[in-house]
């Protein structure tokens, strides 16, 4: 009795957190990704990025936004993947993280899809060690994996420092 | 007291009176070497009031009472009854100080401490005149703290204020003509109603109200009370022309006292009760005709600028014509037209490449160039200042030096009119504060040694300003004792920032510039003033960061003079575009200096590093594809480039590029918080054909490569 009571509440305190999100998916290498639509503002066509000397690794360089300059971040670096070439599908999304825009060049992008909340469950351990840490749960769609990010934290505290320090 | 108070109405406040006690610091100095200007008396009067007033709306009492004794004493200072000596400007400048140690304060938005009872009670005693007798000084100053108490009880202190004023008002009407106090009443009802206006009546009646005042005790008295009413109508931040209406009034109502003032009082309480809205128009009406019968009675009072300014009184003032506008959005317009001047470059550049095919298109093209160059214009002089912002502070700086150092010196100021951006005007504040200070300190030598030498005992310095093209010059020039340039030498020899031989080779002006290096200081002793030898490089770093060049001129036993260049404006840059490895880069333009092909015959491997002999002096070359590449490959080399010969302060230093591409004009684009403090990166711009240059800040550029 106890236990279906408790059984109840939970199952109305997940009803009415499942809230549908929307998520942008993006690939890269084979793995599908999703990010918040809410963070995200654009998708642009690949376009000539101007490298920047003496800027960290991961950062690609910097495009021009119809006349704001834009950092993109090598979105693959930074997931601890390796180099790919250009194509006609590779793209930069340009989302909107910590109050601060910035571009990732990820593979193609795909499409919208809408998760529940409850179909959202936490991160195995899945992919390298390096891009675990931003990734803020798993989707299982139709038996594929996507992978959904937290953008907020594709750069750590200790990164900022390292770029402030740079200065 | 809390915060409670509206926000908008604070900040209001905070710019007002930032821009007063701006104003006052300048005037005082001023009014020390022209101590009988009457209107310069009024002017400091005003400011101080104002500041009051707005204080007393606010309810910050400290404020208040600390401006209130300044303003005392120039009351009694514009009345005649005191005259203006050091002594006196020392303790009215301490007295500034504190109000804006206390406007401190309050813009942090803490409780602003209480002027030193002291100071509170020095400023009472210059502001007795010696003719006032105690009894109505003592009468006067009651009513003061009883003001000043209920504006500490409530926020809404005007309320409170006006209140005592009326029934205290009533009272004396009562007294007069044992009238009832029905139109006493309706006003004050009114003015709960109508905000807007009620000070607007209030000013009618309070000028009545001291008027009966006046009747009642002697004109002697009138200031104090006088003060408390222009407070109201200041709080409610009136313009100027009222001000002097009132005045104006004031010295009307005393000169025709006697004559048949009490139907005048019944008329004017009552108009304004019955026309709460029209209230502003019965003032200047009234004004007007009596006009004629104070003019003979002049010379008894104190408005000595009533000549001039009463013509302007009588008409309506005249709408505002000015705007203030937050500079974050004059920023954004500035952004955007950045934008559309780019949409421009890039038009061009391509009706450039489309020749007669599209006539029409280029001729609109053309026009386009026209209308976006005025705008560009236009709004780069909106975010103009003149200079007077930075000189504004010079007088006092130099005056209390002087004073503390005992030496006699003349400051005299030129071209403070020169506009320049903004930005500019804020950031050139502290190095030129710092440059004269030091031409005061160092510069000018004491009196008698001046004296020994044949000169004046009143030692000059200059500051000017004006405007060459699209660069500034600004000068420091004294006439003191000029630096010498061996000695210079000898200390830097002592410290080990040069050696025997290089300081006999070291031309006198390179000598000089020995002072901008850091941790140089001539002056054996350190003062609290100058003289730890940490500033010069400090002002140094800052004009270069405003891509601005400092120069030394001096004449031992003559004086030094200090050349200090800087662009118009932060906002558009003159660079020199450059290709590195297919990527685009903008030097700025004002550090280039030439530009030459690149012969590897004239290069020399000196110490390790490669120089190249340009007219016989050979300069360090650097190869910027080494430093500006993703994966450089140094032990390549690009044989047939151009070498870029930039000036960094006195050094030379050049860099091959593979490219030059031309002279443009690029509007400066921050990098992204991520890329902040990127070596040797200043900013991007878009080029005209919409590409991406990065802009190349030199001097750090050198910091971060050229030690490798």
């Amino acid at each position: 009795m106890a236990t279906e009571n408790r059984k109840t509440k939970q199952q109305a305190e997940v009803d009415s957190n499942d809230e549908v999100l929307q998520w942008v998916t993006f690939q890269l290498e084979e793995e599908t990704y999703g990010i918040n639509v809410m963070q995200v503002q654009e998708v642009l066509r690949y376009s000539e990025i101007a490298p920047v000397p003496g800027a960290p690794d991961y950062v690609l360089g910097i495009i021009n936004l119809r006349g704001n300059v834009v950092t993109v971040i090598d979105t693959r670096l930074r997931f601890g993947l390796p180099e790919n070439e250009i194509t006609d599908n590779t793209r930069i999304v340009i989302i909107e993280s910590d109050k601060q825009v910035i571009g990732i060049l990820v593979d193609s992008v795909a499409e919208v899809v809408y998760l529940k909340k409850s179909e959202i469950d936490s991160a195995p351990n899945v992919g390298t060690e390096e891009s675990a840490r931003f990734i803020q749960g798993v989707s299982n769609r139709d038996g594929e994996l996507l992978i959904l990010v937290d953008l907020d934290k594709m750069l750590t505290d200790e990164e900022w420092d390292e770029i402030s320090r740079l200065g | 007291m809390s915060f409670e108070m509206d926000e908008e109405i604070l900040q209001d406040f905070l710019i007002e009176a930032a821009e007063i006690l701006e104003q006052l610091s300048e005037q005082l100095v001023q009014l020390e070497n022209d101590p009988e200007n009457k209107d310069l008396l009024n002017a400091i009067f005003r400011g101080f009031h104002t500041v009051k007033g707005g204080a007393g709306f606010l309810a910050v009492s400290a404020l208040v009472d600390t401006c209130h004794g300044a303003e005392n004493v120039f009351d009694t200072l514009r009345n005649g009854q005191r005259t203006v000596t050091s002594d006196l400007m020392d303790v009215i400048l301490q007295a500034l100080d504190t109000i804006n140690a206390q406007f401190a304060q309050l813009q942090a938005r803490e409780e602003p401490e209480a002027a030193d009872s002291e100071l509170l009670e020095t400023l009472h005693k210059l502001s007795q005149p010696e003719s006032e007798d105690d009894t109505a000084d003592a009468a006067a100053a009651d009513d003061d703290a009883d003001v000043r108490r209920a504006s500490g009880a409530t926020n809404d202190a005007e309320n409170t204020v006006d209140d005592i004023q009326e029934d205290e008002f009533e009272a004396l009407l009562d007294e007069l003509h044992g009238k009832g106090q029905g139109p006493g009443a309706s006003k004050t009802a009114n003015k709960k109603e109508a905000p807007n206006t009620h000070t607007d009546n209030d000013e009618i009646t309070d000028d009545e109200f001291e008027a009966l005042l006046d009747e009642l005790h002697g004109s002697g008295k009138a200031p104090t009370s006088a003060e408390k009413q222009q407070e109201e109508q200041k709080s409610a931040s009136k313009s100027d022309s009222d001000e002097i209406t009132d005045d104006e009034f004031e010295a009307l109502l005393d000169d025709l006292h006697g004559k048949g003032k009490a139907p005048k009082v019944n008329k004017a309480a009552e108009k304004p009760a019955q026309q709460p809205a029209a209230a502003k128009k019965p003032e200047p009406q009234k004004a007007a005709p009596k006009q004629p019968e104070p003019k003979k009675a002049e010379p008894s009072k104190e408005q000595a600028k009533q000549p001039a300014k009463k013509p302007a009184a009588p008409p309506p003032p005249p709408p505002e014509t000015t705007v203030r506008v937050d500079t974050k959005r004059l920023d954004e317009i500035m952004n955007m037209v950045g934008e559309l001047v780019l949409v421009r470059n890039r038009l061009l550049s391509l009706s450039n490449s489309d020749d007669q095919k599209h006539e029409e298109m280029s001729k609109a093209i053309a026009n386009l160039d026209v209308v976006t160059g005025d705008l560009q214009g236009s709004v780069m002089k909106t975010r103009m200042q003149p200079i007077k912002k930075v000189f504004g502070r010079f007088p006092r700086v130099v005056r209390d030096l002087a004073r503390s150092l005992k030496k006699e010196i003349n400051l005299e100021m030129h071209g403070e009119e020169t506009d320049l951006d903004k930005n500019l005007v804020e950031a050139l504040a502290d190095p030129l504060v710092h440059l004269v200070r030091n031409s005061v300190d160092h510069g000018i030598e004491m009196p008698d040694e001046r004296q020994a030498k044949g000169k004046p005992r009143e030692g000059m310095v200059t500051l000017s300003a004006s405007q060459e093209g699209d660069h500034i010059m600004l000068s420091i020039k004294d006439d003191g004792a000029g630096m010498d340039a061996e000695k210079l030498k000898q200390i830097a020899i002592k410290r080990g920032v040069l050696d025997e031989d290089a300081a006999a080779r070291m031309s006198n002006e390179d000598a000089y510039n020995l002072i901008f290096a850091a941790g140089f200081s001539t002056k054996e002793q350190v003062s609290d003033i100058s003289g730890r030898g940490v500033g010069m490089d400090v002002v140094k770093t800052k004009i270069s960061q405003l891509n601005g060049s400092i120069k030394i001129e001096s004449e031992l036993g003559k004086g030094t003079e200090l050349l200090i260049k800087v662009p118009l404006t932060l906002a558009i840059l003159p660079t020199l575009m450059v290709e590195v490895k297919d990527q685009t880069f903008a030097l700025p333009l004002a550090v280039v200096s030439e530009i030459i092909d690149l012969d590897m015959a004239k290069t020399n491997t000196v110490d390790g590093q490669l120089t190249l002999i340009v007219r016989k002096r050979a300069i360090p070359l650097f190869f910027l594809e080494h430093w500006l590449t993703r994966r450089p490959e140094r032990n390549k080399r690009n044989e047939n480039g151009h070498v870029v010969v930039v000036q960094i302060g006195n050094q030379q230093v050049g860099f091959v590029v593979d490219a030059l591409i031309g002279q443009e004009e690029v509007v400066i684009k921050p990098l992204d918080k991520l890329l902040q403090g990127t070596p040797g990166m200043a900013g991007a711009t878009i080029t005209s054909d919409g590409g991406i240059a990065l802009i190349i800040d030199v001097p750090s550029m050198l910091k971060y490569y050229a030690k490798r």
